[in-house]
């Protein structure tokens, strides 16, 4: 993650060439007691009839080459102080995880014993998952029958959720097969260089399909230092299940059957966890859970593109001592 | 008394004493004599009077002592009042008033040589800087111009009142005085007793810079006599119209008040030919 900042100023190299600054009153006194002892002055017999009469602007005006002096001479000193913007380019590196989320989209996800199912659930808690990682790689796999990557890590999670939006029931053949799905779940994850590797698993049922053992695939997890956290969806006892029926959707309350100790097994051979989650908010605490666990390493590294804003103070010191002289020479020349 | 001075001494001298041979040679006598240039009478003796001075042969005729007061009163005392405050130290026109001050003096002093008169000079600013009593001979002549010349001028302020109370109380007798200054400072009424006991006549020296200021833009002019300093906009035409305004009216006020005590006054710009000015002062005086 790069960010860029312009800031416009930010310090200066060598501030203590600010002390300098105290020179300006000194000069400013020294400048008062010569022009009062050592300045050159024309004798006159006279200065009582000078005195109380009109004063002219040029009069009120006659120390205005000398501020204009001390001004450039402060951001001559300033300049010499080189004062700095700069472009700061924050670099972090953030260490995020890359999580897989490995969904079940079995037919009897559409079990509502959730709200208003179990997928939809599921799809909601997800997504408010994503949204929260936004350091996180995260992609999604769907299975039922089979399994397919639905979306591959990314951190386009605007894109990611819209893809999640999009996972339907039936989509694919009708089974579950969770063996196939953590493969590959799995397989979407192991080459990323990302130290930190989890997939999630949520399914509802037992392994009826597949080329994959289960078993197997925890092993290979294992081997990859993949941590998986299962969660059973499901209520305990029975839930309405859906039936497609000639006469339309039918349901019917069939017992919640998940196989637990399998789940419980992969979890623990990979170093994850298992939940079970009997409603919605179960399952958010879940995530939660899951979300605290998984603390993503932030490494921020911070270039600095300094820029010296010396020149322009210099240009409007020069500036300054052009328009001193000119003044000096031309409007308020004093004589001797 | 260095080089220099010396020159200075011989060549005031030789102008002044040709001009006060040839021009001014006693005619302030006869225009200040006022009384004393003849025998007129003799007076009784009183206490104090020279016993030398006695007329004897009135004496024994009155037998009461008389003494003549011809001879005692047929010479003249001039008396230089020479204002050396700092306002003098100025001058924009070959010379400053300073100069013009002390080579009318020497003038005078020539002048007064001439007739044989004694000459008395009293040097003042703000006090009695220094008092050369009334004598007579040229010597005493080269010492007045030497003084007058060597003068260490000092930035002091002008007080005209301490001059005339001092002359007043140092000169006894009636004399001819002539107050040579620029005429910044005030007059008080000790004007007015001096006066009334001696014949004054007031020479007032200027430059023309004192009535204008030339166009130089910021300048910072610092005043002799306080020691101060003020920065005027020589361009500004408001300012130089105040100025000259306020010039010509302190140079009104200073006319009408010698006017009014009958004090001839001529007024004299340095660079300017005094010797016109001078004689026109004793026309005047002629004229009274």
């Amino acid at each position: 993650m790069k960010e860029r900042r312009m800031k416009m100023f930010s310090g200066f190299e060598y501030p203590y060439f600010l002390f300098l600054l105290i020179l300006i009153p000194l000069l400013a006194l020294y400048q008062y007691f010569f022009e009062k002892t050592a300045y050159p002055t024309i004798r006159y017999s006279q200065i009582s009839p000078f005195e109380n009469t009109h004063k002219s602007l040029k009069i009120r005006l006659r120390n205005l080459p000398n501020y204009i002096r001390y001004l450039a001479i402060a951001l001559l000193i300033i300049a010499i102080a080189r004062p700095q913007s700069y472009l700061s380019r924050d670099e972090k590196n953030i260490e995020g995880v890359d999580i897989v989320i490995a969904l079940d989209i079995s037919g009897s996800m559409l079990a509502q014993d959730f709200k208003p199912n179990r997928l939809e659930a599921a799809k909601k808690v997800a997504t408010n998952f994503m949204q929260e990682r936004h350091n996180d790689n995260i992609g999604l796999v769907v299975f039922a029958g089979e399994a397919f990557t639905q979306c591959p890590l990314t951190t386009d999670h605007p894109m990611l959720m819209e893809l999640t939006s999009k996972v339907e029931s039936g989509i694919i053949q009708d089974g579950t097969a969770i063996g196939d799905g953590l493969a590959t779940a799995i397989n979407r994850i192991k080459d990323t260089k990302t130290k930190s590797k989890t997939i999630i698993l949520l399914t509802d049922g037992v392994n009826n399909m597949g080329a994959i053992d289960p078993l197997t695939s925890s092993e290979i997890a294992k081997d990859y230092k993949i941590r998986v956290y299962t969660i059973g969806i499901g209520k305990i006892g029975m839930a309405p299940y859906p039936f497609q029926t000639p006469f339309g959707t039918q349901y019917q309350n069939v017992e919640v059957k998940i196989d637990e100790p399998l789940l419980k097994d992969i979890s623990k051979a990979t170093g994850g966890k298992y939940f079970r989650s009997t409603d919605e908010n179960s399952l958010k605490t879940i995530f939660k859970e899951i979300d605290n666990m998984e603390k993503s390493i932030i490494d921020v590294s911070y270039y600095q593109i300094k820029k010296d804003l010396a020149f322009g103070f210099l240009v409007a010191a020069l500036l300054l001592l052009i328009i001193e002289v000119l003044l000096k020479k031309t409007i308020l020349r004093t004589n001797p | 008394m260095n080089e220099d001075l010396l020159k200075k001494v011989r060549k005031i001298e030789i102008k002044t004493k040709r001009l006060s041979r040839n021009i001014f040679s006693g005619q302030y006598h006869s225009a200040f004599k006022g009384r004393g240039m003849a025998f007129s009478e003799v007076r009784e003796y009183n206490y104090g009077d020279e016993i030398r001075s006695i007329d004897w042969n009135v004496t024994a005729r009155f037998n009461h002592p008389y003494v003549k007061i011809f001879e005692e009163e047929r010479e003249l005392t001039v008396l230089l009042l020479i204002d050396v405050s700092g306002s003098t130290f100025f001058g924009t026109n070959g010379s400053l008033k300073s100069e013009v001050i002390t080579e009318i003096a020497a003038v005078l002093s020539f002048s007064a040589i001439q007739n044989n008169d004694k000459v008395g000079v009293i040097f003042f600013s703000d006090r009695v800087e220094k008092y050369i009593p009334p004598k007579k001979g040229s010597a005493h002549i080269l010492r007045i111009i030497r003084e007058l010349i060597t003068y260490k001028q000092s930035d002091t302020k002008t007080d005209f009142a301490t001059a005339f109370k001092f002359m007043n109380n140092v000169i006894k007798k009636r004399c001819t005085c002539f107050l040579i200054t620029d005429g910044f400072g005030k007059f008080d009424e000790s004007l007015q007793i001096t006066t009334r006991k001696h014949d004054f006549s007031t020479i007032i020296i200027r430059d023309n810079h004192e009535n204008t200021i030339p166009d130089l833009g910021l300048i910072r002019i610092h005043d002799n006599e306080l020691g101060k300093d003020i920065w005027i906009d020589s361009s500004d035409k408001k300012l130089l119209n105040e100025f000259t305004q306020f010039r010509k009216r302190q140079d009104e006020d200073l006319k009408q008040k010698f006017n009014r005590l009958g004090i001839d006054n001529i007024m004299v710009y340095t660079g300017e030919d005094y010797i016109r000015a001078l004689m026109n002062l004793f026309e005047k005086g002629g004229r009274r």
